[in-house]
């Protein structure tokens, strides 16, 4: 009777579950001349982040000689607007499964370039190296 | 009878375990194909297709858009609607209209998933390299278990339904264009 419920406890995990282990970083850059002439940006904090993801981004940008501010608003006075999106997931403790991270025009909000990683429980990063893969990828992508 | 009932809920159990367990596949180009697009011109022009920022399935992933699989099914949405003369390749269009998959967020766990994805679009008028649109695409689309009882199953069709809801909104902009 055990092993049946078993047996049925995989089922129920087949019909709900979407996906399993996962490494994967991306960016793709639109051209990469328009990344290298910004100066300054802006990073716009979404509401629901209690983490401060806002600030570990405008912190790596400005390592890269960047003047970066961060806020809800969305300012046109600056060369780029910075969006982001972070999933995070529960494995004995909470981390940060997903971030995507996009660098756009401040008019139009057009891409210029966008970095993604995702990495599951047994491979995790830190916020702070998430960040770090993501925006390192994106300017590898614009040089 | 006990031991009879035990041994047929193990062969059922088992066949419906068989029956679910699969990898994940990528979204098909044939899913993705927007049918019926209400375009309001049709263009006397070519266009070539390019994508970007799609990634392949792997083997333990969940369902994924590749480039080749958008582009096919951006060029095949393109001749049901009408709304290019004709579709070329390589760089000898009229026209060069490239998307780049933006983000695509997908859930892990749940009953019904819902995708949302965002792409850019930009088309290019190849004469004089001028700009003709760029335009950022936002679509989402929810797969319920009436869709698909298997989880892996229902996100694939979660993901080929915002991507064809994406190119549907991409093609609609376009045909509104003075070109």
């Amino acid at each position: 009777m055990k092993k049946l419920l078993a047996v049925l406890s995989g089922v129920l995990l087949l019909s709900l579950g979407s996906g399993c282990a996962v490494n994967r970083a991306t960016a793709t850059v639109e051209n990469p001349a328009a990344l290298t002439n910004l100066k300054t940006m802006h990073v716009i904090k979404l509401e629901a982040d209690g983490r401060g993801i806002d600030g570990l981004i405008a912190d790596k940008l400005r390592t890269r000689g960047l003047t970066v501010t961060t806020g809800a608003e969305k300012p046109e006075n600056v060369d780029a607007l910075v969006t982001y999106k972070d999933k995070w997931m529960w494995d004995i403790t909470m981390y940060m499964l997903e971030l995507t991270v996009t660098i756009r025009e401040p008019k139009t909000e057009f891409p210029l370039g966008t970095g993604n990683s995702f990495h599951t429980s047994l491979t995790r990063k830190s916020p702070t190296e998430m960040v770090d893969e993501v925006i390192e990828n994106i300017f590898k992508q614009g040089k | 009878m006990n031991t009879l009932i035990q041994r047929t809920s193990w062969v059922v159990a088992s066949i419906v375990v068989l029956h679910l367990a699969g990898c994940a596949s990528p979204a098909s180009h044939e899913g993705m194909t927007a049918e019926a697009v209400a375009v309001s011109k049709k263009l006397p022009y070519s266009v070539s297709v390019e994508t970007k920022g799609g990634s392949e399935t792997g083997a333990m992933d969940s369902s994924n858009i590749s480039n080749a699989d958008l582009k096919a099914a951006i060029e095949s949405s393109i001749v049901k609607s009408s709304l290019f003369k004709n579709v070329v390749q390589g760089k000898n269009g009229d026209y060069d209209l490239t998307v780049s998959v933006t983000s695509m967020s997908k859930p892990m766990f749940g009953m019904s998933f819902t995708v949302e994805m965002e792409t850019a679009w930009s088309l290019n008028k190849r004469s004089d390299n001028s700009v003709a649109m760029r335009k950022v695409i936002k679509s989402s689309h929810t797969a319920t278990m009436s869709d698909a009882v298997v989880a892996v199953t229902r996100l694939r069709l979660a993901v080929e339904g915002a991507a064809r809801a994406n190119i549907a909104q991409g093609l609609k902009a376009i045909s509104e264009l003075n070109l």
